[in-house]
């Protein structure tokens, strides 16, 4: 082989990916060159001895695949419980979304959607004190009723055992009952001072008491105290 | 519809796991297989066993094929890479020796079906079997690589790029290795006087 392009003219003969214009250049370099020319042929001849091959049957044979191996890629098919944690999920993350509030009380079962209604604070305070000014209106009257009854039983109390005293031992003993009665008179008025003052003590406690439920309640229904 | 789109749609339904489109795939294009593993190894039992490698790798991986090409371009892509990987592992099975020897055993085999089948053209069916198994056997005496490339550029019509591109080698590398191949097959063409 003298020529150096023989190799490659000689593959680009069966290339049938070569263009017109190549396979012209080719043919017009065979016609001058006698090795070239020469190469090509026997390649030619070569290749038509090639293609006299006649194809062969298929002997028998399993077309099936081996069992490891035979069955194909599934498709990924979801069941209803492999979506159910999707699902809780999705729910539980709307909840927060959407401020669900869940709460019992005394009415039963309550669900409410969104922020808590806000408070009146200043209508809340007017109430509040309404409420202490009726309750101390309240309880002033019990203490002057119960202190006027005590008073009016004290009264009747000495009254009868002055005359009980006067009856027995007569007016000579006059001015000593005085005294007694004295003394009597300045004890009751310790009394009742101390009855007072046990009641006004005993008030103020109820209505703090009273005060402290109304705040928690409020609290636990989701208000402001 | 066309070849390919018939393709295309028995590979959709063999994904789908329909065994019988897989074996209508496989119908359509195994003479065409297992005369290229013929070629390449020699032998039919060697050609069966490289048949059966390639339809394997084709159904295992029957999912990664996109239809960018031709089916059977895919195809041939997987055969050629399983008939190196069958030279690497048995280099004995694709050795001129094993060639010229299966040659012999297959025009034996072929008198006897002769005798069996007496109403066809006894002298055409053993031209025909011997003058494959001489291509056989000068296909066998060349290099697996020049082999290949015989049997990519002359039976399977591939261009040199297409070649080049499967032997991870150059254009020009193809075309020398084809040209070589040739001379060689040429002079053994000569050794035997019959072709």
């Amino acid at each position: 082989m003298a020529c150096e392009r023989t190799a490659t003219l000689v593959a680009d003969y069966f290339d049938t990916a070569l263009g017109a214009q190549q396979r012209q250049a080719l043919q017009e370099h065979t016609q001058q060159c006698a090795d070239c020319a020469l190469a090509l042929e026997q390649a030619r001849h070569t290749h038509a001895q090639l293609l006299r091959w006649q194809p062969q049957s298929v002997p028998a044979w399993s077309r099936v695949p081996l069992p490891a191996v035979q069955e194909p890629p599934r498709r990924l098919r979801w069941t209803w419980w492999q979506w159910a944690p999707l699902a809780v999920s999705c729910m539980l993350a709307l909840a927060v979304v959407l401020n669900v509030q869940v709460s019992t009380g005394v009415q039963g079962l309550s669900i409410r959607f969104g922020a808590a209604p806000s408070v009146d604070m200043a209508q809340l305070e007017a109430r509040l004190a309404a409420f202490d000014a009726q309750q101390q209106a309240a309880l002033q009257t019990l203490t002057q009723t119960l202190m006027q009854q005590q008073s009016n039983d004290n009264a009747r109390l000495m009254e009868a055992m002055i005359d009980g005293v006067i009856e027995q031992l007569g007016d000579s003993t006059a001015r000593s009952l005085e005294q007694v009665i004295a003394y009597f008179e300045s004890q009751r008025e310790q009394d009742l001072q101390l009855l007072q003052a046990s009641y006004q003590q005993l008030a103020d406690s109820d209505y703090a008491t009273i005060r402290s439920v109304e705040q928690l309640a409020m609290l636990v229904q989701g208000g402001q105290p | 519809m066309s070849l390919a789109e018939q393709d295309d749609a028995l590979i959709r339904a063999a994904l789908e796991g329909s065994a019988r489109a897989w074996d209508q795939l496989v119908r359509r294009h195994e003479t065409q297989v297992y005369n290229f593993s013929l070629r390449l190894t020699g032998n039919p039992t060697d050609a069966l066993d490289l048949m059966q490698e390639v339809f394997l790798g084709v159904y295992r991986n029957l999912h990664r094929f996109r239809g960018d090409a031709q089916f059977s371009t895919w195809l041939f892509r997987i055969a050629h890479n399983k008939a190196i990987d069958m030279g690497r592992r048995r280099p004995q099975c694709m050795s001129l020796d094993s060639v010229l020897d299966e040659a012999g055993d297959q025009v034996e085999t072929r008198w006897q079906q002769l005798d069996d089948a007496p109403e066809q053209d006894p002298q055409a069916m053993l031209d025909e079997r011997q003058r494959n198994a001489l291509i056989q056997a000068q296909m066998g005496a060349l290099p697996l690589e020049q082999r290949l490339v015989v049997e990519l550029k002359v039976f399977q019509s591939l261009t040199f790029e297409e070649i080049a591109e499967l032997q991870d080698i150059s254009a020009n590398t193809a075309k020398t290795r084809f040209y070589t191949a040739l001379r060689r097959l040429k002079a053994l063409m000569e050794q035997d006087h019959g072709m």
